[in-house]
């Protein structure tokens, strides 16, 4: 036994703080039990008081087994819900881009799924970070796909429920969506990076052009619906529970030409088609 | 050799179900005595996932087991997190859930990793206490892992599989006994592993784990990554010996190889349940 005479045994909520600090910290091992918030638990010379030494190893080199699988468990987790941004800017520059993030943003839920949720409000919070606006753009769609991939299953609208809508209550009705759908309008354009990285190849410069897309699950696949300026405003206010009426009077307004106005009807047949809408409020 | 003392059967042998092998098991249907579900993967999600959860456990029996219930925590227990664990094992109809000794973070954080606890009095009454809670609120009894260490705390009062003993006893709770973890811990701390089977209360025994684990050299990893390794088979069979037939899942988590080659591996299991049977016969 290596510990002191006379050294004060920490208790177990003393204990657990000290390690977990020690576990997260994103320096090196040495650096992590020397750190401010792990001395205020327990002084790095006391390291041996606390930590047994092995046959083969130092009580440093034993906590730093935990404190090596901290951030490798957080980039598996961070790359399965970002392989789009980790494509593009490369491995290092991801392993990076995730210590920074979980130390800003650590996990506090019982599930990792939820680890990537504010990837997006980190290259807010960090606007000098390589590429920000771009990246947040990238994440949002990204976690988009991720929301869409988990939402809960609502039953769709099918073209036969509609038909059964009376004319008279057109103008007054709502539109449910799907609870797995999401209207998204950027200010880069993002889909020629997922593309890329779905056909393996380079991803292009990003490029400052604003795009809309929708992200919709259907037969539990995650699909997506690149759309106009106009698409993406009346499907965004159908969502956001705008009366039938006067979605589509401001869709029109916006049209210039009658040939221009067919088409809302032509996008509205598609969202039906897929299954983009749950039920209609008449 | 102990009969379970809650009657949860004997299923045979099972695999970790993952992402992975879907395709196979809905298209071939093999047969597998039991599926262990990851629990947390399916507490969150109304996708694809619990839509095959669904398809699989009308098909096999289901067993849960997680990673976060955090039960040496001195954080308070996560009572949304509970309902959400009950609500599961209620539409999977699964046999036991399962989680580790262990504890995953505290000051609301999670670490996502199974962080060793002290054996001492002081943790040890702390997890009985907080272990009764969830049985109270799960109404069944919870089933804890041994966990896989890779150090060990200079104030423990007593050896792990003291700790593991009485954690069971005075909890009333079930044990997941990994065999590879014993073995891992067994390098990794320099104790006999038998010493530790032969220690366990076998009647608190619901369900064995073996998977494969990385030597580094001067530790080993518990790593799921590969073959079941001679010397953890031989413990298996040591811990059959003692203890008696159970449940017994493989775990292949990382460069997970097809379904068949890991049910292969698994099938190896039942070479030694019937030795040691035909043995005790």
């Amino acid at each position: 036994m290596s510990r002191e005479a006379g050294h004060e045994r920490p208790g177990l909520d003393r204990l657990q703080r000290w390690m977990q600090e020690v576990v997260v910290h994103p320096g090196s091992i040495e650096e992590a039990i020397a750190s401010p918030a792990a001395e205020e638990e327990i002084p790095a010379d006391s390291l041996e008081n606390v930590v047994r030494p092995s046959h083969s190893m130092t009580a440093a080199e034993r906590v730093g087994v935990y404190h090596g699988m901290y951030l490798m468990r957080m980039e598996e987790a961070l790359e399965t819900d970002y392989p789009v941004i980790r494509y593009h800017i490369g491995d290092h520059q991801f392993s990076h881009l995730v210590r920074a993030y979980v130390e800003r943003y650590p996990s506090t839920s019982y599930t990792l799924n939820r680890l990537g949720d504010h990837l997006p409000q980190f290259f807010i919070d960090e606007p000098e970070w390589p590429q920000a606006p771009f990246l947040h753009d990238l994440a949002r769609l990204e976690l988009a796909m991720t929301e869409v991939f988990d939402e809960r299953e609502t039953p769709v609208l099918g073209a036969e429920d509609l038909e059964s809508v009376a004319p008279e209550s057109w103008e007054h009705a709502r539109l449910q969506p799907i609870a797995a759908l999401r209207v998204l309008d950027f200010k880069y354009s993002v889909v020629p990076h997922l593309t890329s990285f779905h056909d393996d190849r380079p991803t292009p410069s990003p490029r400052r052009r604003a795009s809309w897309v929708a992200v919709y699950r259907r037969d539990y696949s995650v699909l997506r619906l690149e759309l106009s300026r106009a698409e993406h405003d009346l499907l965004r206010d159908l969502v956001g529970g705008a009366p039938l009426g006067d979605a589509l009077a401001a869709a029109a307004a916006a049209q210039k030409s009658a040939r221009q106005q067919q088409k809302i009807f032509q996008w509205f047949r598609t969202w039906i088609s897929e299954g983009l809408f749950s039920e209609i409020e008449i | 050799m102990t009969e379970n003392r809650w009657g949860f059967p004997d299923l045979g042998l099972g695999i970790g179900l993952r992402t992975t092998h879907y395709p196979h098991i809905l298209s071939e249907e093999p047969d597998i005595g039991f599926f262990e579900i990851l629990t947390e993967n399916y507490l969150d999600t109304g996708g694809r996932p619990l839509h095959i959860l669904d398809r699989i456990a009308e098909r096999y029996r289901i067993v849960m087991h997680g990673v976060s219930m955090s039960i040496g925590s001195t954080d308070p227990i996560n009572f949304e997190y509970l309902a959400k664990v009950k609500e599961l094992g209620e539409r999977t109809g699964a046999l036991w859930i399962s989680d580790h000794i262990c504890w995953t973070g505290v000051l609301g954080r999670n670490t996502h990793d199974l962080l060793p606890l002290p054996y001492t009095e002081e943790s040890l009454r702390h997890s009985v206490e907080r272990i009764k809670v969830v049985q109270d609120f799960l109404e069944r009894p919870l089933v804890l892992e041994n966990p896989s260490t890779y150090l060990e705390f200079a104030d423990d009062d007593m050896t792990e599989w003291d700790f593991v003993g009485r954690l069971a006893e005075e909890s009333d709770c079930g044990l997941l006994f990994d065999v590879n973890n014993v073995y891992v811990s067994a390098f990794n701390h320099g104790f006999d592993p038998v010493a530790y089977i032969d220690a366990i209360p076998g009647d608190r025994v619901c369900q064995y784990h073996l998977a494969g684990h990385t030597n580094k050299g001067t530790h080993i990893i518990d790593t799921h990554s590969d073959h079941v390794l001679d010397p953890v088979w031989e413990l298996y069979g040591h811990t059959l010996r003692t203890v008696g037939l159970r449940a017994t899942l493989l775990e292949w988590d990382a460069d997970i190889p097809p379904f068949e080659i890991v049910h292969q591996e698994v099938l190896k299991a039942d070479d030694w349940r019937r030795e040691e049977v035909a043995d005790v016969a």
